[in-house]
């Protein structure tokens, strides 16, 4: 169900899909030739891919809920922030740092919340989410609180770092493809079979062999990692993390994107996040009214297109007939 | 000391009284659908901020004002649930997408108010404006005993509604088996928007109460949602006397780790009660409700 091979290929989608997938490559070339600011949206776009694409396998493959993924995010660009800016650590130990607390985390996290289901798993992620934030609030001595940790400097490695906004994108392209492509490669392994297995129904995956339990855990941590990479990725980019970038407006946006996109595909998450990002730069004057609209938005979809852009030739079909 | 602890204990129960009223309205919606509205916070934000630009912009006295506020929220319980909430369930959606879709609804509410009333947090005069009563050496506020009289009354009202109105009936059976209540005759569409407008009323008359005591700004909603939401998996979700004495022991935890351990504890304390119950007792004090 749900695969890549199902929906995206699947022979009346085709057209409007490739469409899409031609707008985006115009838009990348347009963005990289011009440069300035789309360059920083682009850039935000394909940060939040990679968050994305993690929810996506934790709810699109393995049908579970998450709240709370922008507490991982939030783990990761603190790691980062705090280990490069207050202690001069170099980006990569301090991103790894990063992404060993949010694997513990979610390990030490996903035992006990797992097992819950339904709104009690919603209401228990919500909740780590907003501890998280509380944390970064809270611990002024290390976050510096409500005033955030600002002076991160740029990704690299040893003495070769990546100062230029489009050196920085091709980066952040490469790590969006990768992340793409391995939520592929998960998706098609033996433990991505197992993921939908538990989605279509617990009692089948477990009649089947599959220890659900196991990889209900497998796939939050799985997603977990992805988010504080993530986090690293956008504390280095943007230079700056404070509270409010992880609080819940980006776990409402992470969500739009993901129904935007279509929950459950490979490309869902990149398509989402390239639209998401960019709609509301378009519209640069109702800046004040962003959250508002991916609120709005998210509803619409929810309600109108459920699975997002990969249900649109199928809407299509029905408007057709009955236009017929 | 001791005298510290039993004072704190005191509003510990009187915030938990406003946990146990949105808690209700949890359990309200819950009933009557099996949704769980991830907007509740909403309502409660609403009460308090209509209430004072009621007082403020119109010059209305206290009560007006929130009776006001209390019948617009109302209202907005039913917009909600009829441009939000009814395409989803006609759809049959999955529990999870109608959770979701509360909870961007509750983030648009959040920044439309934002929008229209800006950040500054707001309060509103307490009901009655004299000394705290003395009371064997505890000073007791007369918001506290407004905020206990009120929910009392409430619980009363909300028990004669549901045992001998012939609305309330046909609630309750919705909430044992919604098919064999349209058998009967029952208008199960409706009564989801009753739900939601006695919720979103329960849940503005939480936010009033509370306001004196506090403040209210246009992001209170979700941490008095989840609270309301620890309160009603406490007493067993579903189940409304459950949701208040779990409001009320949820608030005396709260003000007790405060006053024993920090401020910062405070969510901690709530946090904890949560993942016990779901743990240990996920079937809360009472047990399920059905």
């Amino acid at each position: 169900m749900n695969s890549f091979n199902t929906i995206w290929a699947n022979g009346r989608g085709n057209l409007a899909t490739w469409l899409l997938w031609g707008l985006a490559a115009v838009f990348v070339v347009y963005t990289f030739a011009s440069g300035g600011y789309l360059i920083a949206v682009l850039q935000f776009a394909l940060i939040y891919t990679v968050l994305v694409t993690g929810l996506n396998i934790f709810m699109g493959f393995t049908g579970q809920v998450s709240f709370g993924h922008n507490a991982f995010a939030a783990i990761g660009g603190y790691s980062s922030a705090v280990l490069t800016a207050t202690y001069g650590w170099e980006p990569l130990p301090a991103g790894l740092v990063g992404l060993a607390g949010a694997l513990l985390c979610a390990l030490v996290i996903g035992y006990p919340v797992l097992r819950l289901r339904g709104h009690y798993l919603a209401m228990a992620t919500l909740a780590i989410g907003l501890i998280v934030y509380e944390v970064a609030v809270q611990w002024q001595s290390v976050t510096q609180g409500y005033m955030g940790i600002s002076g991160i400097a740029p990704i690299g490695i040893g003495r070769f770092t990546i100062t230029s906004d489009r050196g920085l994108l091709v980066f952040l392209m490469i790590a969006a493809a990768l992340a793409l492509l391995s939520a592929a490669g998960i998706r098609r392994s033996r433990l991505g079979r197992a993921f939908v297995a538990a989605a279509g129904s617990e009692d089948a995956a477990r009649a089947l062999g599959i220890d659900v339990a196991r990889y209900k855990l497998i796939a939050f941590m799985i997603s977990a990692a992805y988010a504080a990479i993530a986090g690293s990725l956008f504390a280095h980019a943007v230079g700056f993390v404070s509270p409010e970038v992880f609080g819940l407006p980006m776990v409402v946006m992470s969500f739009t994107m993901l129904y935007v996109g279509g929950i459950g595909t490979i490309a869902g998450p990149a398509l989402g996040a390239i639209i998401i990002s960019v709609l509301p730069e378009s519209f640069r004057t109702f800046k004040d009214y962003q959250d508002l609209a991916y609120g709005a938005a998210l509803i619409v979809i929810l309600i109108y297109a459920p699975r997002g852009l990969a249900s649109l030739p199928e809407l299509w079909a029905r408007w057709r007939r009955r236009s017929a | 000391m001791f005298n510290l602890v039993a004072q704190s204990v005191l509003s510990g129960i009187g915030i938990g009284a406003v946990y146990g009223l949105i808690g209700i309205g949890f359990c309200v919606i819950y009933n009557a659908s099996g949704i769980v509205n991830f907007a509740q916070g909403a309502f409660v934000m609403l009460g308090g901020m209509l209430t004072n630009v009621g007082m403020i912009k119109l010059g209305l006295p206290l009560p007006l004002a929130a009776i006001g506020a209390i019948a617009i929220v109302a209202m907005l319980g039913v917009v909600l649930e009829r441009i939000v909430v009814r395409p989803l369930w006609n759809r049959g959606s999955t529990m999870f997408v109608m959770i979701l879709a509360t909870l961007a609804a509750q983030i648009v509410v959040e920044r439309i108010t934002q929008i229209m009333a800006g950040d500054q947090p707001r309060t509103l005069p307490v009901f009655t404006d004299l000394p705290p009563l003395r009371l064997f050496g505890f000073a007791i506020n007369f918001q506290f005993l407004w905020i206990l009289g009120c929910s009392a009354l409430v619980i009363i009202l909300l028990g004669l509604f549901f045992s001998s109105t012939k609305t309330g009936k046909a609630m309750r059976a919705c909430s044992i088996n919604r098919d064999a209540a349209a058998l009967q005759g029952i208008r199960v569409s409706r009564m989801l928007a009753l739900a939601f407008a006695l919720s979103a009323a329960l849940g503005a008359f939480a936010g009033i109460l509370i306001t004196p005591t506090q403040y209210t700004a246009f992001n209170v909603g979700v941490p008095f949602a989840i609270s309301g939401f620890i309160a009603a998996i406490v007493g067993g979700f579903g189940r409304p006397l459950g949701a208040f004495a779990g409001g009320i022991l949820l608030g005396v935890a709260q003000a007790l780790a405060i006053v024993l351990l920090g401020a910062a504890f405070k969510n901690v304390a709530a946090l904890s009660i949560l993942l016990l119950f779901l743990f240990v007792r996920p079937t809360g004090l009472l047990g399920p409700a059905k």
